[in-house]
C-alpha cells in the first residue's frame, strides 16, 4: 500500500517541478514567439503548445502580455476580423527587442551551465538504460 | 444554463474581481478574454467547459492581472503604501521577498518616527527633543518621567530646531528606503514576477 503512494507523490512533484520551469521560462518564450511578426493571444498559444513543450494553463498568457505591454516591452492594437471576432494582436517594441535578446543569451549561459553539470547524470542514465537490453 | 449565460457569468465575475485599474483597462482585458473564449469553443476543438476550466476560475485570472500591475506601480510609485503592498506580496515568496518587506516596513517606520516626533514637540516641547550627554544621544518623547530633566550633563540641544531636522531626516528616512526597495526590486526583477506567479501556484495549488 505505501509503494503505490510514494510513486504516485514522486510523480506529482515532478509535475509541479515541470510547472515551476514552464513558469519561470514564460516570459521569454512569449517574446520570441514574437519575434517574427505579430500574433495575437491565441496564436501565441497555440505556437507555444506546438513548438516548445511548454503546454500551459491557457489563463496564464494574458496577464503576462499584459504586463509585458504595460513595461513597454510590447505593444498591442485591437484588429478586426472576419466572421467578427476583433483580435488584440501584440507585437514587440524596440526594448522589448532589446529584452528578448538579452533573454535568450542569458538562458542560453544558464542552460550550457546546467548542461554540464547533468552530463554525469545523462550519461549514467543511458549507460543504465543500454545495459538492460 | 446556456452557453451564452455561461459566458457572461464568467466575464461578469472576471469584470469584478479586476481592480486597480482604469475602466478602460478592464474593459479591454474583458474583451480580450471574451474573445479567446469565442474562438477557443467556437472553432469546436474544445468544449465551453474545457475552455472556462482552461482560463481557471476568474478570481484567480484577475489576480495575476491585479500582482502584475501592483508590481508595476510600486516600481514607478513613491507612496510608501504602494510600495509596501506590492513588498508585502513579494514576501509571501521568498527569502529575497520578505527581506525587501522587512526592509521596507524598517525604513518606512523610522520615518513615521521621525514625522511623528516633530509633530509632538508643539504639543510636548518639554518631552520631547534630542538629548545629548555622557553616554547619551537620545532623539525622543519622554513620557512620564524625564530622567535627563534635573541633569546637568544631559542638555536638550536642538530646541525648536528638531520641528524641521526631525522632518528632514523623517521625510529623506523614507525616500531613502523608496529608492532602495525600487533598486532591489529592479535587481529581482527576472526573479520576482516568475517568483510571483510560482509562490501563486504553490499557495493555490
Amino acid at each position: 500500500m505505501a509503494k503505490p503512494l510514494s510513486v504516485a507523490i514522486e510523480a506529482e512533484s515532478s509535475e509541479k517541478w515541470e510547472a515551476q520551469l514552464r513558469k519561470g521560462c514564460l516570459e521569454m518564450a512569449v517574446m520570441a514567439s514574437l519575434w517574427s511578426g505579430k500574433q495575437y493571444g491565441l496564436e501565441i498559444l497555440r505556437v507555444l503548445e506546438r513548438d516548445s513543450r511548454l503546454v500551459l494553463a491557457e489563463g496564464t498568457i494574458y496577464p503576462i502580455l499584459n504586463r509585458l505591454r504595460v513595461e513597454g516591452l510590447l505593444r498591442s492594437e485591437w484588429v478586426e476580423a472576419e466572421a467578427g471576432h476583433p483580435r488584440k494582436y501584440y507585437e514587440l517594441t524596440p526594448p522589448g527587442r532589446d529584452r528578448a535578446i538579452q533573454m535568450a543569451l542569458i538562458w542560453t549561459q544558464f542552460s550550457a551551465g546546467l548542461g554540464s553539470l547533468i552530463a554525469p547524470v545523462l550519461s549514467s542514465a543511458a549507460r543504465a538504460s543500454s545495459s538492460r537490453r | 444554463m446556456t452557453n451564452e449565460t455561461r459566458i457572461d457569468d464568467y466575464l461578469a465575475r472576471l469584470r469584478a474581481a479586476l481592480k486597480g485599474m482604469t475602466l478602460e483597462e478592464r474593459e479591454d482585458i474583458v474583451e480580450e478574454l471574451h474573445m479567446h473564449i469565442r474562438e477557443r469553443a467556437g472553432d469546436g476543438s474544445a468544449s465551453l467547459e474545457n475552455v472556462l476550466a482552461g482560463l481557471g476560475p476568474p478570481e484567480k485570472l484577475a489576480e495575476q492581472y491585479r500582482t502584475g500591475l501592483l508590481l508595476q506601480h510600486a516600481r514607478s510609485s513613491i507612496s510608501p503604501l504602494v510600495i509596501l503592498r506590492a513588498t508585502m506580496r513579494s514576501s509571501r515568496t521568498g527569502v529575497e521577498g520578505f527581506v525587501v518587506f522587512l526592509i521596507a516596513l524598517w525604513g518606512y517606520a523610522m520615518g513615521v518616527g521621525f514625522v511623528v516626533l516633530a509633530l509632538l514637540k508643539p504639543i510636548f516641547p518639554d518631552r520631547t527633543g534630542l538629548w545629548i550627554g555622557p553616554g547619551v544621544f537620545d532623539f525622543s518623547f519622554r513620557m512620564g518621567l524625564n530622567p535627563y530633566y534635573r541633569s546637568s550633563n544631559v542638555h536638550e540641544v536642538l530646541g525648536w530646531w528638531l520641528v524641521p531636522v526631525c522632518l528632514i531626516i523623517g521625510s529623506l528616512s523614507m525616500l531613502a528606503t523608496t529608492k532602495a526597495i525600487q533598486l532591489l526590486t529592479k535587481r529581482f526583477r527576472w526573479h520576482v514576477p516568475a517568483a510571483m506567479q510560482n509562490g501563486m501556484a504553490l499557495i493555490t495549488s
